[in-house]
């Protein structure tokens, strides 16, 4: 895409130096949701700590339903009296933690299964695969839903049942991208030299899937936060009292017509970082996979 | 195995000769085997939904019956359900009866889960279908203009607008929808479900906001991959410049070569949404109160009943199983190279 801009422009400036302008826009692309997913960990990770923010639980009823700007609390206060910036970072740091998280699970476990049954080929292969085929025909917000209920709502339960549908995703990426590796002269060098299995799929596949797999667990940290606060907007995720964005989304969604910016605040807040780990993914995609 | 059978001559062919082998056997096998291919996913599918839902630790009957029942009243209502038999014998169980066209009842108000199926299927089906075909309706246009000017001032727009789209999650689009046009303007309603044989007007005007809610991401999503595919095609395929030298306009090149050409990939996508979609009313019909399939699955999930449970995940993924089978048909029916091809 990113090619096809600098050409258009190119036709439209012929003069005015389009490859610096391409340049240019390159490296807003890539900068501006780097800094803007930086900012959000830091502010949602180190925020609670550095920041003199109330607590996000257990707040005064008598305070509730605060305007923004008000005395102490800048976004203003929920209908239990929360302050909202508070629980909007302290919900940014489980939706976080929870994305992150899955994507590790499901490039370390989704990776190593793509990756081996690639290697290993063979009937190994076709079983995996048809494995996955299954978890893959499950609409995945549905899975989840059962996988959830049925461990019941926790942290760790939304993990567990968001890497659920992230790994056999990542897998199929592994395998394809090994698939293509498995015909390259230093792969069968390393045979030759007599490398063991695990030594070849560790030191040769795994440095050469990993930046694709890096760039596909970016564009799906927006998925994974997007239906992590569904599970928590259906109060399957992370549990009540504790803040996240699905569950805050919720909670104003009881009281739409008088206090509309409760669900604006937390709405605003997913839309952002979701654009921003999406933005990321694509700029990476396309610089890693030479596109 | 392909590879071996299309070197043997094929029954069919040699009995109807050339137009026979061209028209039918290539494309009959493919589906055959495709078909065949669905099955065990199928069957797979229903055996880990049972697995999955077995690992639930409450008691259903305990669950129903409130804190107040007996032991002897529990043990009575799991002999009737089964729930007292073991897993693989209960998963058999289901098998058969699925298959007899039986699937249990719904614990809570014990009605048939055939009928009530049948009550509810026509709401998320129009749904559905008002979604893609408001998000490819709209979608189609949008991309083929921007596709003709890339780098214009629209161009540039509608990339931006489907880019922020592709971020709204759409319970978030879902909400402020209602806050604008039912809280702010108060022109549609929020809640609510009007039959369609009770009111048609009525009917539409309900699922406008829930139609819209789902169709919106979406219509960013093909705008994108459609706008992203006719560009490749218009710069580097030979076809569009042969139409070129052969004089032909370029909106007619844009609509007759390269969106018949991406076509192929969009029906890819839409097959594939299929199964992700019907997945996503759950979460609409909730905040909309359809009473469809979805609002069916959560009443189940939160009334612990495995029957509905069970039937609705199976069906929502025989659906999707279904749609990508269909496609990968659809496809080898317009595309001869994948008749003949490799595969």
């Amino acid at each position: 895409m990113a090619v096809v801009d600098a050409s258009s422009a190119q036709l439209e400036t012929v003069a005015l130096a389009p490859v610096r302008r391409g340049v240019w826009l390159d490296r807003i692309r890539t900068w501006v949701p780097a800094g803007v997913v930086v900012l959000l960990l830091v502010v949602c990770f180190l925020g609670p700590t550095l920041l003199p923010l109330p607590k996000p639980t257990g707040g005064n009823v008598l305070d509730s339903g605060l305007g923004p700007f008000s005395s102490g609390h800048l976004l203003g206060t929920d209908s239990n009296g929360n302050d909202i910036l508070s629980r909007l970072i302290y919900g940014g740091r489980s939706s976080l933690f929870v994305g992150i998280t899955v994507n590790l699970v499901g490039i370390v476990v989704g990776g190593t299964i793509g990756a081996i049954s690639a290697y290993v080929g063979g009937i190994v292969d076709t079983l995996i695969m048809r494995g996955l085929d299954i978890l893959i025909a499950f609409p995945s917000l549905v899975l989840t839903l059962a996988v959830a209920q049925s461990l019941g709502p926790s942290t760790r339960n939304t993990i567990f049942a968001l890497a659920f549908f992230s790994i056999p995703a990542v897998a199929r990426i592994a395998r394809s991208s090994t698939l293509r590796l498995r015909e390259m002269p230093f792969m069968q060098a390393a045979q030759l030299c007599g490398s063991p299995g695990w030594r070849i799929l560790l030191r040769h596949v795994a440095p050469n899937i990993g930046p694709q797999l890096i760039s596909f667990a970016a564009l799906g940290m927006g998925i994974v936060i997007v239906t992590e606060g569904a599970l928590s907007f259906l109060g399957l995720g992370i549990p009540a009292p504790a803040p996240s964005w699905g569950n805050m989304i919720f909670d104003g969604q009881q009281s739409l017509s008088a206090t509309p910016l409760e669900v604006i605040w937390p709405s605003l807040a997913l839309l952002i970082t979701v654009l921003a780990f999406n933005q990321l993914g694509e700029t990476l995609r396309a610089r890693w996979s030479g596109r | 195995m392909s590879a071996v059978s299309g070197l043997l001559p094929t029954r069919s062919g040699s009995g109807l000769g050339r137009l026979g082998r061209v028209a039918g056997s290539p494309l009959l096998r493919l589906i055959v085997k495709r078909v065949l291919l669905a099955i065990p996913i199928l069957l797979g599918v229903s055996v880990l939904t049972f697995w999955v839902l077995s690992l639930i630790p409450g008691d259903p009957a305990r669950a129903m019956l409130g804190m107040n029942a007996t032991d002897q009243q529990v043990a009575t209502l799991r002999h009737e359900y089964h729930l007292d038999e073991s897993g693989p014998h209960r998963y058999l169980d289901w098998l058969t009866s699925a298959l007899h066209g039986d699937l249990g009842t719904f614990m809570v108000s014990s009605q048939s889960m055939t009928s009530m199926l049948g009550d509810r299927w026509p709401v998320t089906f129009e749904l559905v279908i008002l979604a893609f075909v408001v998000s490819l309706g709209l979608a189609v246009p949008v991309a083929l203009l921007a596709a003709r000017w890339p780098g214009s001032v629209f161009d540039r727009i509608s990339m931006l607008c489907s880019v922020t789209g592709l971020a709204v999650a759409n319970y978030v689009l879902a909400l402020l929808l209602a806050i604008v046009f039912a809280v702010e303007l108060g022109v549609l309603p929020s809640i609510g479900y009007v039959s369609l044989s009770h009111s048609i007007v009525g009917n539409l005007k309900s699922m406008v906001l829930p139609t819209l809610a789902i169709a919106i991401p979406l219509f960013c999503f093909y705008t994108r991959f459609l706008r992203g595919d006719i560009v490749d095609q218009m710069q580097s395929e030979d076809y569009v410049d042969t139409a070129r030298a052969k004089g032909i306009g370029p909106w007619r090149i844009l609509w007759m070569h390269a969106f018949r050409n991406s076509s192929f990939g969009l029906i890819t996508i839409v097959g594939l949404n299929v199964g992700t979609l019907v997945g996503g009313t759950v979460i609409i019909e909730q905040i909309f109160a359809l009473p469809g399939l979805g609002q069916l699955l959560l009443q189940g999930i939160n009334t612990r009943d495995t029957v509905v449970v069970q039937d609705l995940v199976i069906l929502f993924a025989a659906i999707a199983v279904l749609a990508n089978l269909l496609v990968d048909v659809l496809y080898a029916v317009l595309d001869p190279r994948i008749r003949y091809g490799s595969r």
